[in-house]
């Protein structure tokens, strides 16, 4: 026999030292997973990320409350993963729009309606659920929190300016030349983000002179035949508002095309402009830079009847249980916590929300209690910009019109793609 | 001309231009110079803003002043970031799946690459190698939706799975490093190994492995660049909300509607330490590694 080898060095001791650190890191990492009792746990999914240690604080107080379920509150799993593999989270209490409402369409969501919550919302606001496709015979959801949005403006500039707030659009062109004439800059442009022209210019814009819903259901009627001659289409119906809001970016910032939402925050916390197309969820971060600007908020006028006003509103949040769940009763035990007045009351008055139940409270925030009179007279309608579907990049299409390409062109092609989708759906 | 003289004009052309070269190597060389100064700023820019902002308080941080010096000085967002991500255990998730991603990947793939090349005249290992080196050209993204189901049936919807499919998916690149490296280590060694009556598994542990080392420490760096720093693989895979990694857990300082630029660069500011004190002290073979492959 030869002579054995010489044993094992220092370089295996170092791999039984990985392996070993690997091994103490694994069982490290599984004890965190190890329930914190026998009680099994719900997954509340929330990641609206300003309201995160509020509903932390809120699944942990429902915890301590009970002993039947633990809540573990997610914010981190991707939605659309977890629907795939089948373990969605068991309670959503996400923003609804167009994505979300795949799975309610799916019938991935389970059926509400005979919970006492559901019988509590408002009708028309639980319709507007409906402005998207649904699926027959259920309440998959419930609006927890609306968000009304509408012109943020500057109080104190307006009144330096002896202006008031425009209910027509004449009165609003006025109040862009008086701004402009007094050197002040009437509107804060944040063009580098595209969704914020989407969001912003377009909808109000759109909103305040199309019917939101029946364009789109009338769109979805005529399908791959939208075109120059269908009853409506985006060149058609769409064409006048567009033109109106490239007639406002001449009020813009010279250099709005460079600024982007944060830049717009900034400066409308320092009072630079005296306009600002954006929702509430902006407050919180001009409320960041600590300033005492005076805010308001105004529906844009886009015709010269004031009863044409209406605000653009969009479910922020709303509470659903996925069909695929396996922990239906604690979920609905949580969602019911939730939904108790006091509750969700609290919340939409910390989070600049309206109530969406029967009775809820007015709004009392100064800068968003101007919008409460609309909302109450149901005088509200849902972003156009929300109801197309994301393979139509409809925000940059906006942005290039704004950056100078023929509006009219650039609708047709919006016309086209709907058309395309409508023909390989 | 053997010495070079002191005044730099005169001589014949040639002779002129080897003085340049000679005197170039003390006079320095500006335009280089300029580039690598600018850069250097193009790195050294952003890491000052980051750590700035990670010292100032949220007025200060949406004051429109990136540059500007924190005042006063707060550790309130370090705190936020730290309670708002769970660190500790976002962070002891992050490194188990570096670590085993980095382990992995270097044992797996060196003893693919062995295999292969000690066998290259047989037909099943050669192919064996191109069907490896087909896999480059499928990206995560590509099989996303089939593995998301994959793994969820196989149990591995968790940061294991994640460092498993790291793996996987760095077997094509590694073990092309690792074999073009083994072609270089002579058949020899091995044989005169092998007469003092090693066994192919000696052989490999005791001789190959160490001598890989160059190439392992260049593929461990890769590695755990690469897993430490994915966001899309654990999002998709790992399915319990305790056990994410620490780069998802950060995604929610960032969305469309807010920005906590200070929280959110205290918290990239905690995430990426283990990363340059990674690179301190692996540096000598992270500079050796990057021109391993390149040079033969």
């Amino acid at each position: 026999m030869l002579p054995p080898l010489p044993s094992r060095g220092t370089r295996v001791s170092r791999r039984t030292f990985l392996a070993a650190a690997g091994g103490a890191l694994a069982a490290f990492g599984l004890a965190g997973c190890a329930p914190g009792g026998t009680r099994p746990t719900i997954t509340f999914h929330q990641s609206k990320p300003e309201a995160v240690p509020y509903f932390r604080d809120l699944a942990a107080k429902f915890t301590a409350s009970q002993d039947r379920v633990r809540v573990l509150h997610d914010m981190a799993t991707n939605l659309s993963a977890s629907f795939v593999r089948s373990s969605p989270p068991d309670l959503g209490c996400l923003n609804y729009n167009l994505e979300m409402a795949r799975f309610m369409e799916r019938g991935a969501l389970s059926d509400l309606s005979d919970l006492p919550a559901a019988a509590s919302i408002r009708n028309d606001v639980l319709d507007l659920t409906n402005w998207y496709p649904t699926y027959p015979g259920r309440t998959s959801v419930i609006p927890y929190s609306v968000m009304a949005a509408s012109v943020i403006y500057n109080r104190r500039i307006f009144e330096q300016n002896g202006l008031a707030v425009p209910t027509t659009w004449d009165g609003l062109i006025e109040v862009c030349e008086v701004l402009k004439a007094a050197g002040i800059t009437p509107i804060y442009g944040t063009f580098r983000d595209p969704w914020t022209i989407a969001q912003g210019l377009f909808d109000y814009t759109v909103g305040g002179m199309v019917n939101v819903r029946e364009f789109y259901k009338t769109m979805h009627g005529i399908g791959e035949d939208v075109g120059p001659d269908s009853e409506v289409s985006f060149q058609k119906t769409m064409l006048e508002p567009v033109q109106r809001m490239v007639q406002l970016t001449s009020y813009v910032n010279p250099d709005a095309s460079s600024r982007g939402y944060g830049d717009g925050n900034t400066a409308m916390a320092q009072g630079q402009a005296a306009m600002y197309f954006q929702g509430p969820w902006a407050f919180g971060e001009i409320e960041k830079a600590g300033t005492d600007v005076d805010l308001g908020t105004f529906p844009l006028p886009m015709t010269s009847n004031p009863a044409d006003l209406k605000v653009r509103v969009n479910i922020d949040l709303s509470l659903w249980v996925p069909e695929a769940g396996n922990a239906q009763e604690g979920a609905r035990a949580f969602l019911q916590y939730l939904m108790q007045p006091e509750i969700q009351n609290s919340y939409n008055a910390e989070f600049l929300g309206f109530g969406t139940g029967k009775d809820a409270p007015a709004v009392t925030d100064p800068r968003i209690v101007e919008m409460q009179k609309y909302y109450d007279e149901g005088r509200f309608y849902m972003g156009a910009s929300q109801f197309i579907p994301n393979s139509i990049p409809a925000a940059n299409y906006l942005q290039s019109i704004i950056g100078g390409a023929d509006a009219e062109s650039t609708l047709r092609r919006m016309d086209a793609d709907w058309a395309r989708l409508a023909f390989r759906a | 001309m053997s010495s070079a003289p002191s005044t730099i004009p005169g001589g014949s052309a040639a002779a002129g231009k080897k003085q340049r070269i000679r005197a170039g190597r003390e006079r320095s060389n500006w335009p280089a110079t300029i580039v690598l100064i600018v850069c250097t700023l193009s790195v050294l820019v952003p890491l000052y803003v980051t750590t700035s902002m990670a010292f100032k308080t949220t007025g200060q941080a949406v004051d429109g002043n990136a540059f500007s010096l924190p005042s006063p000085l707060t550790f309130d967002s370090f705190v936020q970031a730290w309670t708002l991500t769970n660190f500790p255990r976002g962070f002891a998730i992050s490194v188990f799946v570096s670590v085993t991603a980095v382990a992995g990947e270097i044992i797996v793939s060196a003893l693919a690459a062995y295999a292969i090349v000690r066998n290259w005249d047989r037909r099943l290992f050669r192919w064996s190698f191109f069907y490896l080196l087909a896999a480059m050209f499928i990206p995560f993204p590509v099989v996303a939706l089939p593995q998301i189901q994959l793994t969820g049936l196989a149990g591995l919807d968790n940061p294991l799975g994640v460092a498993i499919l790291h793996i996987v998916f760095a077997l094509a690149f590694n073990t092309m490093l690792f074999t073009a490296f083994l072609r270089s280590i002579p058949l020899e060694l091995e044989e005169s190994m092998r007469i003092d009556g090693a066994g192919t598994w000696q052989v490999f542990w005791k001789l190959i492995f160490p001598l890989l080392a160059p190439m392992s420490a260049t593929v461990g760096i890769f590695a755990f660049i690469a897993s430490w720093n994915d966001f899309m693989m654990p999002s998709l895979i790992i399915s319990d909300p305790e056990l994410q990694t620490i780069p998802v857990l950060q995604k929610i300082f960032q969305t469309q509607f807010s920005n906590s630029y200070n929280v959110a660069f205290a918290s990239y500011l905690m995430a990426m330490a283990p990363a340059i004190v990674v690179y301190l002290f692996t540096q000598r073979w992270v500079m050796s590694g990057l021109t391993q492959g390149a040079v033969k």
